[in-house]
């Protein structure tokens, strides 16, 4: 009688799904490190014995290290310079169309590293690179500029991360109540001592968070260190990993140690950006609604318009447009000749069943990752913010670990660890699903939490109120109000999915094949305007199921009247 | 205006006991009882971080308390021992947010039918009750429309609707009107306590305005650092203020400190004299007299005037240092008895400053505290 009402219920539920949750952040992580220690014969499994002496075989790999720093110190100066100006333009001055340029600042993203490397390949290679190709027409010596150097790669990381920089560093600006610039004008400080002396410190922590976080992620990048450095035989810690995991014998547990060491720095770093964010949101966020302050920059404002379109020409237009033309050349070269244009290149690249099958799965998985992701991770995010159910922070910094990991280093983990799982998923789709699911977790999470944010708690509390289930309070307010979080995060997870590479590449067998590694294989294996073409048809595929895709939702829910 | 019968249960009673409420280390509530009876209008009144709010949602269930008991209609909600943990939903409570907390993708309609269709109430006879609770808050004529385009006076009334619709057992109220300006704020208030009449039904209160407490209830519960100060009627409250917090929070008092001189005092009053030598005297109200004593003296009880007025005691010189203008009153800072002293005048005659006045002020008006 007295415990009539105790119903387990949700909380039940929650903590299977959260404990499900971390088991399977921590499940791979675990594997790794077991197999970083694994000293004896690098083949067996499980271990025969265990000492550090991976560790301290990682010196001789040195010249890997420093160039893995090298090329992210160069790319993360670039990017936050990139995010920092346009983020500065496009939230402070008084540039024309700067609504719609905000919007297509997120371009960048989505023209993703490999097809940025690509592209950039068929400009800027040494010998066929179609800058160098004008250049020696033009009477010059060798080539004029060389992508393969570590300048190189570190550009091309730079231009596709720029985004990110942007979006971060122009929330930061965006935040910052003008009323505390007017406040240092009101008391007699001019323009230039306000920007040095108040802007400056106010907007700083979050340019260093950004600048760490872009860092973090460069570190563990991948593709365009893969397409770029591999033929020149220049590697980065994830290169050299996937190098060594994939020649023969493979060196696992060497590869483990590599990765086991880039996770600790970047650990390490992400650790430091949420202290920095934590520490310096203060300043800036005062929860009042206010627009922030334009600067008029009279003249400057076409020059500064130019410098904006200048970054999303380079870093959007010229790669789609090198890899639209060379896709439609026999030979690619700098120099269009009628008899040299050709359809041949699609028509190949959609008959090869590899590329036919691969491009079906990875749409199919995109599929399944979003649709599975929105509900597990939206049901994560409920259960982090909303439930106070004790525990949860353990559990939201566990599930944010991926983001500390780079994905062919937990993809690493995954390999080990499922291969001796009792239910055969290795090598087939099952198993990139679960990767998927799994790195892609603080990405969800993330989006889902943004909005979730964003609710005030009271609207679920009235519902409870006015005597509502869980479950009918979950149906009737919380996944109404969450739809558009629901939505992007959906968006965000398939498109992730259908062109994930550093965890693909590792774990696609041979009878269930993905489309981004197909493309990196075609790029090494095949002819550069072939892999233009199927990247194309990548890009393609994607664009219309989304197209599809809204309309049929948009159609399903059509609202009556209003 | 047609009252359909109300469903659910009859108003009911609410007992708190013990209640302690921790977040982490810091007790928000340390212990506290009151009980309000069926039917009665109850507030929490303190200042921001006193418990009150934290209180209120105990009582709803949103707010797991450490140990203590609640008890709805004599049934226990929530109890340490034996455990009890009834969820929010099945109280048979209803509740009015501080922030509305209307649900903006819905209509106003269904926003008020929220609760009845929970309880799932045919649908001819939903409309019928949901016409009527907007009927109450004259918000029918809106009824279709975007709950996301109401003023935040509207969604206030929608909020109340929605909480008295489906004829809950008890209406609880947190800070409802902190975000209306002054002028809806004090219509609201009128209409709340209307709506309590109407529907004779208990609720509980809970804010950090004196008027809106005296205003709207039957019972003041005066609440500090998570304890009780005082709980009374609201004229008990604001005449007889127990201790010096609760005569300045509610209301503005002036404290006057002093050691006892009993053999001044007539019959029925106590009389002090304070550090700079002035004797007030003034009413116990049944309370004993230590060997401090201090006295509150309301801002409005003190007259001025020019002239000595007629009368053996509580009659002083003092100098008019500060006068501030109000509209509706005057206010004065005087200088008494070597400390200043606030005073709250007419406008009609305002005295200059610099001037000299004579205070007045009836014993029944310097209440003692207690000790």
């Amino acid at each position: 009688m007295k415990f009539r009402r105790f119903r387990p219920g949700p909380r039940l539920v929650s903590v299977l799904v959260g404990a499900a949750a971390a088991v399977l952040v921590l499940y791979p992580i675990a594997f790794l490190l077991q197999a970083s220690l694994s000293v004896g014969d690098p083949q067996a499994r499980p271990p025969e014995a265990y000492g550090l002496d991976n560790f301290a075989d990682l010196p001789r790999y040195g010249h890997i290290f420093a160039n893995t720093v090298s090329v992210a110190v160069a790319a993360t100066a670039m990017a936050v310079v990139f995010g920092f100006v346009m983020g500065w333009i496009l939230s402070r001055t008084n540039v024309p169309g700067r609504g719609a340029l905000e919007q297509l600042m997120a371009l960048p993203y989505y023209v993703t590293p490999l097809m940025g490397a690509l592209a950039w390949s068929l400009i800027g290679s040494p010998s066929g690179g179609f800058v160098n190709q004008v250049w020696r027409a033009l009477g010059g010596e060798s080539h004029l500029i060389d992508v393969t150097t570590p300048y190189g790669i570190a550009w091309v990381m730079a231009l596709f991360e720029g985004s990110v920089a942007f979006v971060m560093i122009g929330a930061v600006m965006k935040s910052m109540d003008p009323a505390l610039e007017e406040a240092s004008q009101v008391l007699g400080a001019g323009r230039i001592r306000t920007m040095l002396r108040i802007t400056l410190p106010l907007v700083l922590p979050g340019v260093l968070g950004a600048a760490i976080f872009v860092f973090a992620e460069m570190l563990g990048s991948f593709s365009a260190a893969l397409v770029l450095g591999l033929p020149a035989r220049f590697y980065v810690v994830t290169t050299a990993m996937y190098q060594l995991v994939s020649q023969y014998p493979p060196q696992f547990p060497r590869a483990a140690a590599m990765g086991v060491s880039l996770f600790g720095v970047m650990f390490a770093m992400v650790y430091v950006y949420r202290r920095i964010i934590r520490a310096g949101s203060y300043a800036t966020i005062t929860g009042k609604a206010f627009r922030p302050r334009a600067m008029d920059v009279a003249g400057l404002r076409w020059p500064l318009l130019g410098l904006c379109g200048a970054y999303l020409a380079i870093a959007v237009v010229l790669p789609v447009v090198t890899l639209l033309y060379a896709s439609f050349q026999r030979l690619a070269t700098a120099f269009p000749r009628a008899s040299n244009f050709t359809l041949a290149n699609y028509e190949t690249a959609l008959s090869l069943d590899a590329v036919r099958t691969a491009l079906w799965d990875s749409l199919l998985l995109g599929l399944g990752t979003a649709s599975i992701g929105v509900v597990l991770m939206g049901f994560l995010a409920w259960m982090i913010y909303r439930s106070r159910l004790p525990g949860v922070g353990a559990i939201e910094y566990v599930l944010m670990f991926p983001q500390a990991v780079p994905r062919l280093v937990f993809a690493f983990g995954m390999l080990w660890a499922w291969l001796i799982f009792p239910i055969p998923i290795y090598g087939t789709l099952w198993l990139l699903l679960i990767a998927y699911l799994t790195v892609f977790l603080p990405l969800g999470l993330r989006t889902i939490a943004g909005v979730m944010l964003q609710i005030d708690r009271s609207l679920e509390e009235s519902a409870q109120m006015c005597g509502a289930s869980w479950g009918y309070r979950m149906r009737t307010v919380t996944m109404p109000l969450l739809r558009p979080g629901l939505i992007a995060a959906w968006l965000l997870l398939f498109i992730a999915s259908v062109r994930e590479l550093g965890a693909s590449i590792l774990l696609m067998g041979p009878k269930a094949k993905v489309i981004t590694p197909t493309i990196v294989e075609s790029w090494f294996s095949t002819s550069t305007e072939l892999t233009a073409a199927m990247a194309l048809l990548q890009t393609l595929a994607v664009s219309v199921a989304l197209v599809l895709l809204f309309t049929v939702v948009r159609r399903a829910t059509q609202p009556v009247g209003e | 205006m047609s009252q359909p019968p109300v469903p659910g249960r009859r108003a009911a009673s609410i007992e708190v006991r013990d209640l302690v409420v921790r977040y982490g280390t810091v007790t928000a509530v340390r212990g506290i009882s009151f009980s309000v009876a069926a039917g009665e209008h109850v507030t929490l009144l303190g200042p921001s971080g006193c418990g009150k709010t934290t209180t209120l949602r105990a009582i709803a269930g949103l707010e797991p308390p450490e140990s203590g008991e609640i008890r709805i209609d004599g049934q226990p909600v929530f109890s340490s021992t034996p455990r009890v943990r009834v969820p929010p939903e099945q109280r048979g409570l209803s509740m009015v947010f501080q922030s509305y907390a209307i649900w903006p993708h819905m209509t106003v309609f269904d926003n008020v039918a929220y609760g009845l269709r929970v309880r799932k109430m045919p649908e001819a006879e939903l409309r019928e009750r949901v016409a009527w609770a907007l009927g109450l808050v004259q918000m029918r004529e809106l009824a279709t429309r975007s709950a996301a385009k109401l003023s935040g006076g509207q969604q206030q009334r929608v909020a109340l609707a929605r909480a008295f619709v489906f004829g809950p057992a008890v209406l609880l109220f947190d800070e409802p009107l902190s975000n209306l300006d002054a002028k809806l704020r004090a219509e609201m208030r009128l209409e709340i306590k209307e709506l309590q009449r109407t529907l004779g039904i208990t609720s509980v209160y809970v804010t950090h305005d004196l008027e809106e407490a005296l205003a709207i209830s039957d019972r003041i519960v005066v609440m500090r650092d998570g304890a009780i100060e005082q709980a009374g009627t609201p004229a008990e409250i604001y005449d007889l203020p127990r201790n010096p917090f609760v005569a300045d929070f509610v209301g503005s008092a002036n404290l006057i400190e002093g050691r006892p001189r009993p053999e001044l005092a007539g019959p029925g009053l106590v009389a002090l004299q304070t550090a700079g030598g002035a004797i007030v005297h003034g009413t116990a109200y049944g309370r004993r007299p230590g060997d401090r004593m201090c006295l509150s003296v309301r801002t409005v009880h003190v007259r001025l005037s020019r002239e000595r007025p007629a009368g053996a005691v509580n009659v002083w010189p003092a100098t008019v240092r500060r006068r501030v203008f109000q509209g509706d009153f005057t206010q004065y800072h005087l200088d008494w008895d070597g400390r200043t002293l606030v005073v709250r005048g007419v406008t009609a005659d305002p005295v200059d400053e610099g001037s000299t006045v004579y205070l007045t002020v009836e014993p029944r008006h310097c209440v003692l505290l207690e000790g």
